[in-house]
């Protein structure tokens, strides 16, 4: 077999590569073979939805403090014209400005509490927060009565009935803080403290880097993993470009004191279903607002006090006793507590 | 030893041929699986929780007509249209005869004139007997919740529906017993709404989910009963946990 392999392409010649048509048929084979798989794996490409890629006004919009008016007002009809093409549903975009001599605060009354969560799905059918996967700016945590050690608490409970006897309830959400970490961490100047202090995002203009998540002690802050999957029945219409109108993928979100309500005089969506009354929302700057009154005369307790981020949300207590149904101190024999106490 | 020169080049050319049949072939198979997609993408997010329409309703718990009426058999009367004609004994320890329905359950506050009054009943009463209209009953409450009293005409205490903003539109402030059934004043318990699901996506155990190995009191407890180790403290919950972990 000492012969010349015809079929060896390039390597049979003694003189250099030469091409017989056995090899350009195998070589032409594997070209087509390894296309038609380059091919294939794009292929999914095909299903990416229209809405995914950027349109030309979209993508050079500038930044939210730098738009003119008539900017601002072209992309607010920008975003009602696409919510009515995506979900067929007429909405209103606005853009409330912060109103003058007004700072939010938020008070919550950890004594009245029950725990039963009404305030975290107000809010998310407020804010239009994704069901699937599911996002909720509002965790309310479960604790024994006694500490306050957040390490043991649960969001998870789901007893037949709340309040239990030997828990309290503290819900956890945005808590606007003065000296915002999120805002620091942000490297493109997405997210920004408005004067009357809610701290905001521009949806548009957030890369999804998730550093804001990371730098937040209160995990305040929420990502969209995937398109957030709204009921087109259950969109709220009534947005702010700031706070509730619909976020993209791969963006962040947060609680913003319902800005578009309460910047126009009205409540929060989660005060404003609490059965308790246990949260308390308004402005700081007028010494005759409830929430003046909380902080001059209830005892106030501030979430994580010593990492210097001066919240603008404070926990507050009733007198001890002042639930005259409740013993002080609940004793039961045969329990922990009760050996404890004999 | 007897090895032909021709053998490692027939090797080459065999290895060769089947590498120029077996190339494409990989890639077409490649390519076919790829393009049909035999593994179908499954996400592993939770569907969304089915949320009951309660939970986001912001009336309150209760709707007390803040009227001296009663209703029966459809129609609509007065207290005093009774109580005018029946007047009833000053003292109520015996079992009721009528409103048998009314549980009292309001601590060591068992007598029906403590609030209402003895001779107009479409009115409550004070300390000193004079009347506290029907529509005022948070002056009831008043007389002995001083603190609580304090707190809610400050709007520290009960619910202030509406507008924070007074200038731009109505704020209802919340009477005691729109919350508080004044038989029974605690808080009625409630189901609460569903949990988040968000980290759920199967598979996950309580003990995993919730960083509750530990007795959060457990120190304290030491202190104060030195005697008992560790398990003494911990509740029949851990306890029940921790038997799930370690069989």
């Amino acid at each position: 077999m000492n012969e010349t392999q015809p079929g060896q392409g390039g390597r049979a010649g003694d003189g250099g590569p030469q091409l017989t048509r056995r090899g350009f048929l195998r070589k032409g084979a594997a070209a087509v073979g390894g296309a038609a798989a380059v091919a294939a794996a794009v292929s999914p490409l095909r299903d990416l939805p229209g809405d995914d890629l950027p349109t030309f006004e979209k993508f050079f919009q500038r930044h939210y403090k730098e738009m003119t008016p008539a900017e601002k007002e072209a992309v607010l009809r920008r975003v009602e014209r696409e919510v009515k093409e995506r979900e067929g549903v007429e909405v209103r975009v606005g853009d409330p400005p912060p109103l003058t001599g007004v700072e939010f605060v938020y008070a919550l009354n950890i004594s009245r509490c029950i725990g039963c969560r009404k305030c975290v799905h107000a809010c998310v059918k407020e804010n239009n927060l994704s069901r699937s996967p599911e996002i909720q700016y509002i965790r309310v945590l479960k604790m024994e009565k006694g500490s306050i050690d957040l390490e043991t608490s649960d969001h998870h409970y789901d007893p037949p009935v709340v309040p239990e006897h030997d828990s309290y309830y503290m819900p956890v959400q945005c808590h606007q803080c003065k000296k915002p970490p999120c805002v620091k961490a942000c490297p493109v100047e997405a997210t920004w403290q408005e004067p009357d202090g809610i701290t905001v995002i521009d949806y548009d203009w957030c890369i999804g880097c998730r550093y804001c998540e990371a730098a937040c002690p209160y995990w305040a802050r929420r990502f969209n993993f995937a398109a957030p999957e709204v009921p087109a029945g259950q969109l709220n219409p009534d947005m702010g470009y700031l706070s509730n109108r619909p976020r993209a993928k791969g963006v962040m979100e947060k609680c913003t004191y319902c800005l578009h309500r309460t910047r126009r005089g009205r409540m929060p969506a989660c005060v404003e279903v609490c059965p308790t009354g246990s949260r308390k929302f308004g402005n700081v700057l007028d010494p005759d607002s409830e929430v003046s009154y909380i902080l001059r005369q209830k005892r106030v307790f501030i979430l994580k006090e010593e990492v210097g981020t001066v919240p603008r949300f404070f926990y507050y207590f009733d007198e001890r006793g002042s639930r005259y149904h409740e013993p002080i101190a609940p004793v039961e024999p045969g329990t922990a507590d009760g050996e404890a106490g004999t | 030893m007897g090895k032909s020169p021709a053998e490692p080049t027939m090797t080459f050319a065999r290895v060769d041929q089947v590498r120029a049949v077996a190339v494409p072939l990989v890639l077409f198979v490649l390519a076919g699986l790829l393009a049909t997609g035999p593994w179908p993408f499954v996400s592993p997010v939770a569907p969304a929780t089915l949320v009951p329409v309660w939970a986001t309703d912001p009336t309150p718990v209760r709707r007390p007509t803040l009227k001296p009426e009663i209703q029966l058999a459809g129609f609509t009367y007065r207290c005093s249209d009774c109580h005018r004609l029946f007047p009833s004994p000053a003292e109520t320890t015996r079992s009721l005869t009528q409103h048998a329905h009314i549980v009292l359950k309001h601590g060591i506050n068992t007598r029906c004139f403590n609030c209402h009054h003895l001779t107009n009943r479409d009115v409550y009463v004070d300390d000193w007997g004079r009347e506290i209209p029907a529509d005022q009953p948070q002056l009831v409450c008043a007389k002995c919740h001083g603190p609580v009293y304090r707190d809610w005409l400050h709007g520290s205490h009960g619910r202030s529906d509406g507008y924070w903003d007074t200038m731009r539109g109505p704020q209802a402030r919340r009477k005691c017993i729109e919350c508080h059934d004044p038989h029974q004043p605690p808080f009625p318990p409630m189901p609460p709404a569903p949990p988040p699901n968000t980290l759920r996506m199967g598979g996950q155990t309580r003990r995993e989910d919730e960083h509750r190995a530990e007795d959060p009191l457990r120190i304290y407890r030491r202190m104060l009963a030195p005697d008992q180790g560790d398990d003494a403290s911990i509740s029949d919950d851990y306890r029940a946990m921790s038997a799930e972990v370690d069989p």
